[in-house]
């Protein structure tokens, strides 16, 4: 009862918002929206007993990525958009219906998948408290049966990290 | 009809879990409530006895003084009833809900801090935190990194330059900062192996287990970006008046002026008591454990929890008056000199200190 009443108002959250961050006019507001939506997901999972997914997702994409995306707009400038809706080449719409679309159904196809047991492995909520609890939980399959792919991403991370400064050093010593 | 309530409540486990949780939230409420005024209070006399000054000590009630301790009921009632000025200009619905969210995001860290040990009543078990997570550590975090929020929307709505530019510093300030924050405090979780508050508490019954003894360069660490974190002196850039009016908060005024600075003395007590729990072993008293103390109150376990509580908020307010001297002690920093500190100085630090850490433990578990 209590789930499914969090739930509607998390999912209601979430679609309100999505659509606000696409049809609203101010670029502020839509990075707005847009913190509020991710937020709403992390309470999303935090209903379903993911609590360590949970708090990434707000420290990482609600605490970290969009203030950068706020900091960049703010000083930008963005003034908010003046054309009409529906006044874009019909490519444009095209584009987006195809896309959106093809999203739909790979997350069907996934939701049937995982309701028949197919490809996806069952984790029921006693089962994670049983092993020690989420966190616990997605400590040691990181770092014993993800460990490659875990390694991997982090050397991919570094890998970027490294491109940022040698683009920027560059820029620098153009200047001067 | 009391006993018709009551009966209510035996049987329905929700409904009184739900209640016990309504009455903690309006606890901890009432608390975070009661700290801006005395520490608006404390912030002027403190520094009036460090200074041979006398400070507000006027404002009494009924011919009482009380130290000039109603002087913060006055301020609250002139800022309730100040006109409210909206800036031409400003973006209303942000410029509105900016010291809302501000304020939201500490308040939100506050449920997570455990105040005292877990109270039994009735056969009950109470845990004296509003919410009890496996994961505290993190929800912490990700709460108190949406506090930036509060303060950019607020110089971006405002429709002044001085906002913006406050609003940019302090927001730049404290991501820079919430990374060494972070780094210094993952070596407690390495050494006391959870992410919940609570239990780390319990572990650290004896006075040599305390994280401070444990982590010392954790605790240099995590006091410096401490400060850095609520925007208070010496890195009080966000509102250094000489340069910017006041900040972020320039164009506020009223009512919603007092909430970011309701906001701000809440996040600070919100980071003392998560330094009193992760270094100096939140309510335990250091000599005596829990158990032995109930048996010495008589065998009441109210009062030992009680004295827990006390012992949280003692310690705590050793740190509520740290903000305070460092305030009145040390000039601000130059902008340069902070960023050069945070990602020069401290985040290697960090990084070093985990590393050891890990070594540490990794070698007495080995042993």
């Amino acid at each position: 009862m209590g789930e499914w009443i969090a739930f509607g108002a998390l999912a209601g959250t979430i679609i309100m918002c999505a659509l606000f961050v696409v049809l609203g006019r101010n670029p502020v507001g839509c990075a707005i929206a847009l913190v509020i939506k991710l937020f709403a997901l992390a309470g999303m999972y935090g209903v379903i007993g993911a609590d360590f997914l949970a708090a990434i997702q707000v420290i990482i994409y609600a605490g970290a990525i969009m203030v950068l995306f706020t900091f960049v707009i703010m000083l930008l400038n963005v003034p908010p958009d003046s054309r009409s809706r529906w006044d874009r080449p019909p490519v444009e719409f095209l584009m987006v219906g195809l896309s959106v679309l093809a999203l739909f159904g790979v997350g069907i196809y996934l939701i049937f998948g995982a309701f028949a047991g197919e490809g996806v492995e069952v984790l029921t909520r006693s089962l994670v408290t049983e092993q020690g609890g989420n966190t616990l939980m997605i400590g040691r399959l990181l770092f014993s049966k993800y460990v490659w792919p875990f390694e991997l991403a982090s050397i991919l991370i570094l890998m970027a990290i490294i491109a940022s400064i040698v683009i920027a050093k560059k820029y620098n010593t153009e200047e001067s | 009809m009391l006993e018709t309530v009551l009966g209510f409540f035996r049987e329905n486990d929700f409904w009184l879990e739900f209640l016990i949780t309504v009455i903690k939230i309006i606890v901890v409420f009432g608390i975070c409530a009661q700290i801006p005024p005395f520490m608006v209070w404390f912030e002027r006399r403190a520094p009036a006895f460090m200074q041979r000054r006398k400070g507000p000590n006027r404002v009494g009630l009924f011919g009482f003084r009380l130290f000039g301790l109603i002087q913060p009921l006055a301020d609250t009632i002139k800022l309730i009833f100040k006109e409210e000025v909206v800036p031409t200009g400003a973006h209303k619905f942000f410029y509105h809900i900016a010291p809302v969210f501000s304020l939201f995001t500490s308040l939100m860290v506050a449920a997570a801090i455990p105040f005292g040990p877990p109270l039994v009543i009735l056969g009950r078990t109470i845990t004296l935190s509003v919410v009890n997570l496996d994961v505290g550590f993190l929800f912490i975090f990700a709460l108190s990194s949406l506090g930036v929020y509060g303060i950019t929307l607020a110089g971006y709505s405002s429709n002044n330059k001085y906002s913006l530019m406050g609003a940019l510093r302090a927001a730049a300030q404290m991501i820079s900062y919430e990374i060494p924050l972070g780094l210094s405090l993952i070596p407690i979780v390495i050494i006391f192996g959870t992410l919940d508050l609570n239990s780390i508490v319990v572990a650290q019954a004896n006075v040599w287990d305390w994280g401070i003894f444990r982590a010392p360069i954790s605790f240099f660490l995590f006091v410096i970006a401490m400060f850095a974190e609520t925007n208070r002196a010496p890195f009080d850039l966000a509102e250094s008046e000489a340069e910017l009016v006041a900040g972020f908060h320039t164009e506020y005024n009223s009512f919603k002026f007092s909430l970011f600075y309701f906001g701000e003395y809440v996040s600070m007590f919100v980071l003392s008591c998560l330094a009193s729990i992760c270094f100096f072993g939140g309510w335990q008293t250091g000599f005596i454990s829990q158990n032995d103390l109930t048996s010495l109150l008589f065998g009441i376990q109210p009062l030992a929890v009680l004295v827990g509580v006390l012992m949280t908020f003692l310690k705590a307010s050793f740190f509520m008056w740290l903000f305070v001297w460092v305030r009145w002690t040390l000039p601000r920093f130059r902008y340069d000199q902070l960023m050069n500190l945070g990602w020069k100085f401290m985040m290697p630090i960090g990084l070093f200190n985990i590393v050891l850490t890990a070594v540490i433990a990794g070698a007495i578990a080995f042993k």
